[in-house]
């Protein structure tokens, strides 16, 4: 009897801490069996499919775990891709400065964020609602209002000139594969390492779990609360511009219009999905990499059943409301079971 | 006639009683002191006789009604009304809708009556002799207008009953003789009032007859005519000094300096603190002592005043250049201030040595363990491991997680406030303990505490703060509950506390 017990409470214990595996290995095995072209091909593809959201997740994670929240990452995804193809236009086809300016840029508007949602204290919510307004605006506004040599002569889209020296190398490195590996994939894992790294044994990861938990407590035990939150959003930011760099790397192109639209949401998404609170300080990294595979691999069933794509975000929305009904709703339905037993 | 009578009342909460069958018995029209030290059991019956908590024994007679089963709703139906300390009004919203949150009076689809409900604000505070405009907002009004409009809403529902708890703490002095003036008025009409408080001058000046109790037990009551202050202290703290293992320390260099330090909640502070001392400070809740602290760990600016750590003047005051400076605080709020409740005891104790130590990125895990093994053998903390949630310890351990977060930063001056809230008796011992040993080892220790026995365990000498300032300091010896709480209420001036203390010891 005890230890049936201490069996289920070990099973419960492992279901809450890694949901997020066991949604994913579910949501696989449907891929699996309903996919006609299921192939090896196919599910490193999956990879592929998930890495510029991926990245951006991961960053949206370490914000959400300060427990603030980032609604601009799809637009600042469009400008900094927009505009790192003007930079590649410009500079003639330069990887390394396209590159570097997608960081920078990604930086800065993760700054601006920062500033206004860690330093002045305004509500995240707010503050990255208005630039997620306005970062796509101009992205729009630029692309019809600059030199069209910059953006590859297209007229309403940021297109990288193919003549360029540069460009095979970064088409290359957006659609190539290293031992049937996609190499965005590759770049995907990389920064998750780097992520579970940097919040399971570092000072910093530490201290932005301290500030999600309790600020004040974070406050009272000498940590800058502000320059923690700050320093999220940079990152953030500095992810964003990783992805829009990916992004342009994989397509060539960027629409202002339509790229990484409602990306923050997915993000979003993938974040709680993965097990992260939207409340702050709880969650691992990893989860979040699971999270967006998952759906990912949702877009890939809604194809291999010949469905219309339109129906995806249904399907993701029911997951993703299904999946924290059984993290809420299942302890209260424990308890409530538990107070019957005791009744009796 | 009797109003209200509470017999044999008890009350446990997991366990350790808080209520041990007390006694309150309130007549009709008249102001009735509740007294006893923080902790005693007075806002617990109070809660029981509102009904938002329930009793687990005892019998409660209200107005010649047998009461069972109290609810809030209950409660205020029979006629009992609570004006609690912090006030429970809609700052976002007007006068008169306060006064009807609730108990609208609507028309004709549940349209709002303004007019008729701003006619009847009025009416009742032309009744109670108030002048407040019923259209104006809450959050425009002073506190001790507030403190009139929580009273009036009470009223309007018909009470016979009100529970003033310390209502004068943030009013000044024409404010508290206006409420009083009302009070008084009331009395007049058949209206009792239970009234916690703190402050002598007040009890004996409007109050008619007292209650006391000491640690959950009833220890007297009586009328307030026939009685002094001293009387009544001495009934509030009762004497059970203990010895402990208190013994003079040898004390180095001054270490903190404080002169004419001013800020939020404290003015005028001067003292000096030697290497080694462990200094008490105490005084009723909000009487400075908690700011000041909180002022010294640079949590809040000064005004004005100067600040010397380690014979270094502090010009920039921000948390972390306290740290720097060797200053570590243990907040009073453990949980709401000191816990990080997702993170495990280990990592609840390393992160403010982190924030010195965070130009080295990595954390070493094994150092981190060491250190966590030898501060657990220091300080005696009972855990499983050091990889177990903060939440899943006693008060008391993680109490002492979070003194080793402060060893860990080798702070040499250690501010204690309220460190044994919420902590059980065993636990306390041991935090004494602890206390004592740390100064032995050349630790400089502050404590605030409103509890005199602690004080009494550990402290060389003890500050006794008065509405911001230090109203009188007091030696090892000379710290007895009793003349401390003379002083921290207000009830003599500092310059005739000895004298006083050598009558009362003879």
């Amino acid at each position: 009897m005890n230890t049936g017990k201490t069996k289920s409470n070990m099973l419960g214990k492992v279901w809450r801490d890694y949901s997020f595996i066991f949604v994913f290995l579910i949501i696989f095995l449907v891929y699996a069996m309903t996919s006609s072209a299921f192939t090896w091909s196919a599910t490193m593809n999956i990879f592929r499919h998930s890495a510029v959201i991926g990245i951006v997740a991961l960053g949206m994670g370490l914000v959400c775990l300060t427990g603030e929240i980032d609604l601009s990452a799809g637009s600042t995804l469009a400008f900094v891709s927009g505009f790192s193809v003007v930079i590649f236009n410009m500079t003639g086809g330069n990887v390394l400065l396209t590159l570097i300016f997608s960081l920078i840029m990604g930086a800065v508007f993760g700054l601006i964020n920062g500033f206004f949602v860690g330093v002045v204290k305004m509500p995240s919510f707010i503050v990255t609602l208005a630039t997620m307004l306005i970062y796509r605006s101009f992205a729009q506004y630029f692309c019809q209002h600059i030199s069209k040599d910059l953006i590859g002569g297209g007229s309403s889209v940021y297109k990288m000139t193919s003549s360029y020296s540069g460009y095979d190398a970064m088409y290359g490195f957006g659609n190539g594969k290293i031992a049937t590996f996609p190499i965005v994939g590759l770049v995907l894992i990389i920064i998750t390492v780097l992520f579970v790294y940097i919040s399971n044994d570092t000072k910093f990861g530490k201290k932005v779990y301290a500030v999600g938990s309790s600020e004040k407590g974070a406050f009272m035990s000498g940590i800058n609360v502000r320059l923690i939150k700050l320093m999220t959003f940079v990152i953030m930011g500095i992810m964003v511009g990783a992805a829009a760099f990916l992004w342009i790397c994989m397509n060539g192109s960027s629409d202002p219009a339509t790229t990484g639209n409602s990306y923050e949401m997915y993000a979003i998404a993938a974040v709680v999905l993965g097990g992260i609170a939207m409340s702050g300080g709880k969650g691992k990294m990893i989860g979040i990499l699971f999270g967006s595979l998952s759906y990912t691999v949702i877009d890939k069933i809604i194809i291999a059943l010949k469905m219309d794509s339109l129906i995806n975000n249904a399907v993701k929305g029911i997951i993703l409301i299904l999946v924290i009904l059984i993290q809420v709703a299942g302890p209260q339905i424990k308890e409530r079971f538990a107070v019957m037993k005791k009744d009796k | 006639m009797a109003l209200l009578e509470m017999k044999g009342i008890k009350k446990s909460f997991s366990g350790v009683p808080v209520l041990k069958g007390v006694d309150l018995t309130v007549s009709k029209g008249e102001v009735h002191a509740l007294l006893g030290e923080n902790g005693a059991g007075k806002s617990t019956l109070m809660n029981v006789l509102t009904g938002t908590i329930p009793c687990d024994g005892g019998s409660i007679v209200f107005d010649g009604q047998q009461a069972k089963n109290i609810t809030v709703r209950k409660s205020e139906q029979m006629g009992i009304a609570f004006v609690h300390q912090e006030l429970n009004l809609f700052n976002d919203l007007k006068v008169f809708e306060n006064i009807f949150i609730n108990r609208e009076i609507t028309g004709p689809l549940g349209m709002l009556n303004k007019k008729e409900m701003i006619r009847q604000s009025r009416e009742l505070f032309e009744r109670l002799g108030i002048k407040m405009d019923p259209c104006a907002m809450v959050s425009d009004l002073r506190t001790g207008e507030k403190q009139l409009l929580e009273i009036s809403k009470s009223l309007l529902t018909g009470a016979k009953l009100l529970i003033l708890d310390e209502p004068t703490t943030s009013l000044n002095n024409d404010e508290v003789e206006h409420l009083f003036a009302m009070v008084r008025d009331l009395k007049k009409k058949g209206i009792s009032f239970i009234f916690i408080s703190h402050k002598m001058p007040e009890i004996f000046s409007y109050c008619d007859s007292y209650t006391v109790f000491r640690n959950g037990e009833f220890i007297g009551s009586g009328k307030i005519a026939d009685t002094t202050p001293e009387e009544v202290t001495k009934l509030m703290v009762g004497h059970a000094r203990e010895q402990g293992s208190y013994e003079k320390r040898k004390t180095g260099d001054t270490v903190l300096e404080l002169n004419d330090l001013c800020g939020k909640g404290f003015k005028n502070i001067s003292f000096k603190v030697k290497k080694g001392e462990i200094v008490g400070f105490t005084g009723l809740q909000g009487c400075g002592s908690s700011e000041l602290m909180q002022c010294l760990f640079g949590i809040t600016k000064p005004f004005s005043g100067r600040l010397k750590v380690n014979g270094k003047e502090v010009t920039a005051h921000s948390v972390h250049n306290s740290m720097k400076a060797g200053i570590g605080l243990l907040p009073a709020n453990r949980k709401e201030t000191s816990v990080i409740p997702d993170m495990s005891l280990i990592e609840n104790m390393y992160l403010a040595e982190h924030t010195l130590s965070a130009c080295k990125f990595h954390i070493n895990k094994k150092d981190e363990a060491g250190k966590y093994e030898r501060y657990k053998k220091q300080l005696n903390i009972k855990a499983e491991s050091g990889n177990s949630p903060i939440v899943s310890l006693s008060g008391g351990n993680q109490q002492k997680v979070f003194i080793a977060r402060w060893l860990n930063t080798d702070a040499e001056i250690l501010l204690f406030d309220n460190p044994t809230q919420g902590i059980d008796v065993g636990a306390k011992e041991e935090i004494y303990k602890l206390i004592l040993s740390l100064a032995n080892e050349g630790k400089t220790v502050l404590v605030n505490t409103l509890e005199i026995q602690e004080l009494q365990k550990v402290a060389d000498r003890c500050l006794v703060f008065y509405d911001g300032q230090i109203a009188g300091t007091l030696s090892h010896e000379e710290i007895e509950e009793h003349t401390v709480m003379m002083i921290s209420t207000g009830s003599v001036a500092n310059g005739n506390i000895e004298t006083e203390n050598e009558v009362e010891t003879q």
